[in-house]
């Protein structure tokens, strides 16, 4: 059985065969056809199980409105499911298989569904699944989710990539049929950047597809000269297999470029492009899709929309039966008919529902006018058709043509509400269009090919005389202009048999009906009730329709019922293509310290801050598990010198003559008369008086500061800064530039950090000596020999300690040296988690402290708030209600019992107390195994905690289910009298 | 003679890759120094770097000019701020342009804040389609235009060098994820 | 989006952040009588505009500039953009 369907003419390559497989079944078709019409030339009418009821269906359709043939395409972990046959580009080697069926297609055991359908009607699952409620998870969903469904995901890691781009382009025309080639040869002819996309992988529209003729030659080849001289156009990008999916504000447009789809691999290039399109002006071109009647078993494989057969006989060369049958409402039908007559296709009837004369003769075909069909039958495929008047015919294909709808779907995703036109019964685009867009041609309800290609030409002069471009004088291309006479026939009663609406979701007359009784009327309750234009086909082919018939429950006209309006994307999108090249390791972009590969090179284990990755720790020799190396790193600062980078904290550069006085203003305590050469702890407020963010500023010289900021907040400082300074306080001479990553910066701390930092600082450029570089001061350095650095007198770990940093590019080599300069007092780098328990030991507050909750006045820090000059949240800060005497309190924590580890998110109760909220005393923000205590130690806000001291309280952590003593003590384990900083 | 001496290792030194017809390279000792016009003072901080480099400060936003030797190039930023960038192995470039500016100005080296790539060739514009959201048609980027904007979630800057190169400027610490993005880009389109 | 910078031209709206009102920029007087007051006021209370709006963004992934922006909360449609210290300016704030 090889290519039995085939005929002559059209537009495939008959010199390229492409061998695939349908079902593990091999079969041939050829280069330029798609799935579809390859299955159809084979013989394959029946493609899939549908979704509910698992009926047999076939192909309804020629495009991406496609609702039945969903197929699984290729296999293993590229295996793709519920992918169009109708837009699938057939190549060499292609696999595809059918969907949702248990046992073979041809014998699904699951279609005994269907028997049950008298059950299973809209609302059967809200209405029986009610009870008992622990069976929804347990039972019924998993039963459901079995045998309802479309195809199935690989379960494996997807392996082809995906990208993004940016596009940019004066006139966007989306669509190249007959109005978008013609809007677009019109657009660059003035000389515009012009995109031309369409989802097709041969650009013509239903050019291709129909048999009329243009300025004199066939219509496709009209097209293929279009798209020659668009082509030669440095101006002008065309990009077939791209579907235009979203209209966004501004003329922003979403498009996604098939790349590979089309090819058995994709060499390793980006599957598809998710591209985004800046537009100054569009014009939407997208043409219309062709509705179905309904009628008693519709969906049998072998019914086809009118427009499908045209397509398959006259672009594929396929003949989609043998015997053809025609039901219509309006003069398409007839022309389908036409066209299979001129292949030599037998049309066994063309029946129209319309009475009147037949708008033209069809060689060998009944005519039967004011007629339908109301039954089909043939078990796996059409076999014969029902008339109302009960004759029946034979037959093995029957063309539907229920009229067009107007594709407005872009039009509506800005707002945009399509409007009634009684002229074609359809909607078509309303008033409200996406800024810069217009619509042409079919989509705008010009449904004759001489007016689309008159509308496209204007639409596009139109757009782009606005931009200042002048359109060259041509005329427009001409071609004949059919007539087009529709009478609406939405559905043909059908006695008992079910007639098919929404064919993806199974949705039937009956179902609508059901939904208006049961009172769920208008159009969103219709959509939810009966799932009905919710598949991933949006109801392109359904929605209307589902309109129509509710329309004539309520008794309505079709605009009082409601309209249908549609969401992005316009056909489904992957998630790949959404994720974009963001996967795995690339997900977002990763921020090294300068010492990074030193790091690596010394065992570090890395921790993700943000986008840094931060030495965590340093194992070294064999040590058991991260608290050995911490253990290690902490004695050994706080007993001889340990190095840690401190890059990540953020730096701002802040020069200006009234630097100062902004600094006044942005933090909470004073800084304007802070001496040049020294550095001072600040502390920032929101404009709610909350703590914000803390840090140290050095003043380098008269106007200029160099501040750090957390880590983790360094992005937001500076943005609230740059407000304060062009919003608040716009007449200041200050000026802002981040020098985060500028510098490489090293804290040395420890007893031996001066003695360390002599061999590296150059003498003769500072005095170390605790009288010339005392506590708190800083200065210009120079360090090996004459590389400049900047040296700061500053301690997190509560230790005798610097931070020193360099040019950036340095800060490898840097380490490199500090340890060899360390080597005789034994220094050791250390990592965060060192950092944090030191600073924990220390007293110091960090973001466990600073949590979007805390006042100066919890933190014991109040008093620092100047009431001597305007600050950022000052103001609120001084509410009585944030100054209570019971207010929590920073304190320090230890149990009682010194071989018990504290739990940070414990809440603390007064002894005595039930553990209830509103006996709550606070909680612990901060815990760490303090090696130089060898007792667990932590931070915590207490009430009125600094009058506490030595009160045993409770700890209770109901998420860790523990609960002990623990004692109030000063939060400055170590060092309270701060001599060691000072030494 | 000091006991330790440091060694230079900006992010991207000595980089230097094709992709068909997609050049990529990390221009060597690329030194940047950011400039503030104080306010009140801007006419004279101009003046001050129109006798310093010979050349005015571009007066529009997102352009950059040449000096006459080619040595050095002054784009202008902001509204109030603008880089110098020229060829600088010591790291000295800060006090450089500040004893050039002799007090009229504000600055801040740059110089390590940064890495640097250069894309050139026929294919370069194909590849920043890819992560670049600004328009470099030439009538919309011409030669001379520079833009701070965004790729691939990294802050960047992108000046057209000519009709077929551009320079690329992103923060240092995440070099590695941006040259990741750039070249990705360029294999992505040859 | 698009947001048309008055020093740079058209940029995609993914190049700035967000902030709100801009009657952020009339940060009232410390020192007034009624300054709690005014700072509550300042701090939490806002009208809730269906329409054009005048806010305030900042050009993050751009020259770091705040901006005015009337948009309306309806459409997106944009009116006007300006530089936020021009407007500051003209509302009196200076020092």
């Amino acid at each position: 059985m090889s290519q039995i369907n085939r005929i002559t003419g059209g537009l495939v390559d008959r010199s390229r065969t492409m061998n695939f497989t349908f079902n593990g079944k091999s079969m041939q078709g050829y280069a330029g056809d798609t799935l579809a019409s390859a299955l159809l030339a084979n013989g394959q009418v029946l493609v899939g199980r549908s979704f509910k009821y698992h009926r047999p269906r076939g192909i309804l359709t020629d495009g991406s409105e496609e609702p039945n043939a969903l197929v699984e395409l290729r296999s293993g972990a590229a295996q793709e499911p519920n992918t169009r046959a109708t837009v699938t580009e057939l190549f060499d080697g292609l696999t595809a298989a059918s969907q949702n069926h248990r046992g073979s297609l041809e014998n699904d055991f699951m279609a005994i569904t269907d028997l049950a359908s008298p059950f299973l009607s809209a609302g059967f699952y809200y209405k029986t699944f009610m009870w008992p409620a622990a069976f929804w998870e347990k039972v019924y969903e998993p039963i459901i989710r079995k045998s309802a469904g479309l195809g199935r995901l690989s379960m494996q890691e997807d392996p082809d990539t995906y990208d993004k781009g940016f596009l940019h382009c004066d006139l966007l025309v989306i669509g190249a049929g007959p109005a978008g080639l013609s809007a677009a040869l019109a657009a660059a002819r003035s000389g515009a950047r012009v995109i031309l996309a369409d989802e097709d992988f041969a650009p013509g529209g239903r050019l291709n597809s129909e048999t009329y003729a243009v300025d004199g030659m066939s219509g496709t080849d009209w097209a293929t000269q279009a798209v020659a001289e668009l082509t030669s156009m440095d101006n002008v990008r065309l990009m077939t297999r791209t579907t235009v999916y979203g209209a966004y504000d501004h003329g922003i447009y979403g498009a996604l470029e098939r790349c590979t789809d089309h090819l058995p691999g994709a060499g390793g290039k980006p599957r598809q492009v998710l591209w985004r399109i800046y537009s100054k002006r569009a014009v939407l071109a997208a043409g219309a899709t062709e509705r179905p009647i309904a009628f008693g078993n519709n969906d049998r494989p072998g019914i086809m929309l009118a427009s499908a057969v045209r397509t398959y006989v006259n672009r594929f060369g396929v003949a989609p039966g043998k015997r053809v049958a025609v039901l219509t409402n309006n003069d398409d039908g007839w022309r389908t008919a036409h066209d299979l007559v001129a292949k030599g296709i037998a049309v066994t009837a063309v029946i129209d529902t319309r009475n009147g004369p037949a708008p033209l003769e069809v060689a060998g075909a009944r005519h039967i006018r004011g007629a339908g069909v109301v039954d089909t039958a043939g078990r796996r495929a059409l076999s014969r058709i029902t008339l109302t008047d009960g004759q029946m015919i034979d037959t093995d294909c029957l063309a539907v043509s229920g009229g067009w709808n107007p594709a407005v779907h872009l039009t509506c995703h800005q707002q945009g509400r399509p409007v009634w036109n009684e002229q074609i019964s359809a909607f078509v685009p309303g008033n409200i269009l996406p800024a810069g867009m217009v619509v042409a041609g079919a989509a705008n309800g010009a449904l004759s090919l001489g007016a689309a290609l008159t509308a496209g030409r204007d639409a596009a002069n139109a757009q782009l005389s606005d931009l200042g471009f002048t359109a060259p004088d041509t005329a427009a291309p001409t071609a004949e202009d059919e007539g087009f006479s529709c009478e609406p026939k939405w559905h043909i009663p059908s006695g008992k048999k079910r007639a098919w609406v929404d064919f993806q979701n199974d949705v039937t007359v009956k179902d609508i009906r059901l939904s208006h009784r049961e009172g769920f009327k208008s159009v969103e309750h219709l959509k939810r009730y009966t799932t009905t234009g919710m598949a991933t086909d949006q109801g392109k082919t359904s929605n209307m329709s589902a309109l129509a018939i509710m329309s004539e429950c309520t008794g309505k006209s079709i605009p009082e019922t409601g309209t249908t309006i549609f969401r992005p994307p316009y056909t489904p999108v992957p998630i790949g293509a959404l994720a974009g090249r963001s996967r795995g390791k690339d997900f977002r972009p990763y921020r090294l310290t300068p010492s990074h590969e030193w790091a690596t090179r010394h065992g570090a284990t890395f921790v993700e801050v943000g986008n840094w990755l931060r030495a965590q720790w340093f194992v070294k020799g064999n040590e058991n598990g991260w608290r050995d190396s911490v253990d290690r790193e902490v004695l050994n600062t706080r007993n001889s010198v340990g190095i840690c980078d401190v890059t990540t904290l953020g730096k701002i550069d802040i020069q200006g003559k009234d630097a100062a006085e902004f600094l006044n203003k942005v933090y909470a305590n004073a800084f304007a008369k802070l001496a040049v050469g020294r550095v001072r702890y600040g502390i920032m407020l929101r404009e709610d008086g909350i703590c914000y963010d803390d840090g140290t500023t050095a003043r380098m010289s008269e106007n200029h500061f160099v501040m750090t900021t957390t880590t983790a907040n360094a992005v937001l400082v500076f943005r609230r800064m740059e407000f304060a300074r062009q919003c608040l306080f716009p007449e200041m001479d200050v000026h802002l530039i981040s020098t985060t990553d500028a510098w490489a910066q090293f804290a040395v701390a420890g007893p031996n950090a001066r003695k360390l930092l002599s061999k590296i600082v150059d003498a003769d450029s500072q005095d170390m000596s605790n009288e010339a570089f005392p506590f708190m001061a800083c200065g210009e350095v120079t360090v090996c020999g004459g590389t400049p650095g900047r040296l700061f007198r500053i301690s997190f770990s509560g230790e005798l300690a610097y931070e020193i940093a360099v040019p950036a590019r340095y800060g490898n080599s840097l380490i490199e040296a500090l340890m060899k300069a360390g080597e005789e007092f034994g220094a050791c780098p250390y990592g965060t988690e060192a950092l944090g328990v030191m600073r924990i030991e220390k007293g110091h507050a960090a973001g466990n402290e600073l949590d979007g909750r805390t006042t100066a006045h919890m933190l014991g820090m109040g008093g620092m708030v100047s009431k001597k000059k305007d600050s950022i949240g000052k103001i609120l800060s001084q509410r009585p209600d944030m100054n209570r005497d019971d207010a929590e309190r920073l304190v320090g924590f230890r149990p009682v019992d010194r071989s018990q580890k504290l739990i940070a998110g414990s809440h603390f109760l007064t002894k005595g107390d039930e553990a209830t909220m509103a006996n709550d005393q606070g909680w612990m923000t901060s815990v760490a195994w303090s090696p130089s205590l060898n007792h667990s130690v932590g931070l915590g806000f207490i009430k009125s905690g600094h009058t506490r001291m030595g009160e045993i309280v409770r700890a209770v952590s109901p998420v860790h289910n523990t609960e002990m003593d623990v004692e109030i003590v000063s939060a400055h384990f170590i060092d309270p009298e701060g001599e060691r900083l000072r030494a | 003679m000091p006991d330790f001496t440091l060694i230079s290792a900006p992010p991207l030194a000595g980089y230097n890759s094709s992709f068909g017809d997609i050049k990529l390279s990390a221009p060597k000792d690329l030194a940047i120094v950011s400039i503030a016009l104080p306010l009140g003072g801007e006419d004279a901080a101009k003046a001050a770097i129109t006798s310093a480099f010979g050349i005015d400060l571009p007066d529009t936003v997102g352009t950059s000019s040449p000096t006459k030797d080619g040595t050095a190039s002054l784009m202008r930023l902001g509204a109030d701020q603008a880089f110098v960038v020229f060829t600088s192995a010591t790291p000295d470039a800060e006090r450089q342009i500040a004893a050039k500016l002799n007090g009229t100005a504000y600055t801040t080296d740059q110089t390590d804040a940064w890495c640097s790539l250069e894309i050139s060739g026929p294919g370069a514009r194909r590849a920043l389609e890819r992560i670049c959201p600004i328009d470099l048609h030439p009538d919309a980027f011409a030669v001379g235009a520079v833009a701070r904007t965004v790729m691939e979630h990294m802050g960047a800057i992108i000046a057209r060098t000519g009709d077929d190169s551009f320079l690329l400027l992103s923060a240092s610490s995440s070099a590695k994820s941006f040259l990741h993005a750039v070249e990705l880009s360029a294999r992505n389109v040859i | 989006m698009i947001i048309n910078h008055p020093l740079l031209g058209p940029r995609d709206v993914a190049e700035f952040i967000y902030l709100g009102d801009a009657c952020l920029i009339d940060r009232p007087d410390w020192e007034a009588d009624d300054a709690a007051e005014a700072f509550h006021e300042y701090g939490y209370l806002r009208d809730n505009i269906a329409g054009p709006m005048q806010e305030l963004w900042y050009h993050e992934q751009g020259d770091r500039s705040w901006l005015v922006v009337t948009r309306d909360t309806l459409t997106h449609e944009i009116t006007n953009v300006e530089m936020a210290r021009d407007v500051a300016r003209a509302r009196g704030r200076s020092k």
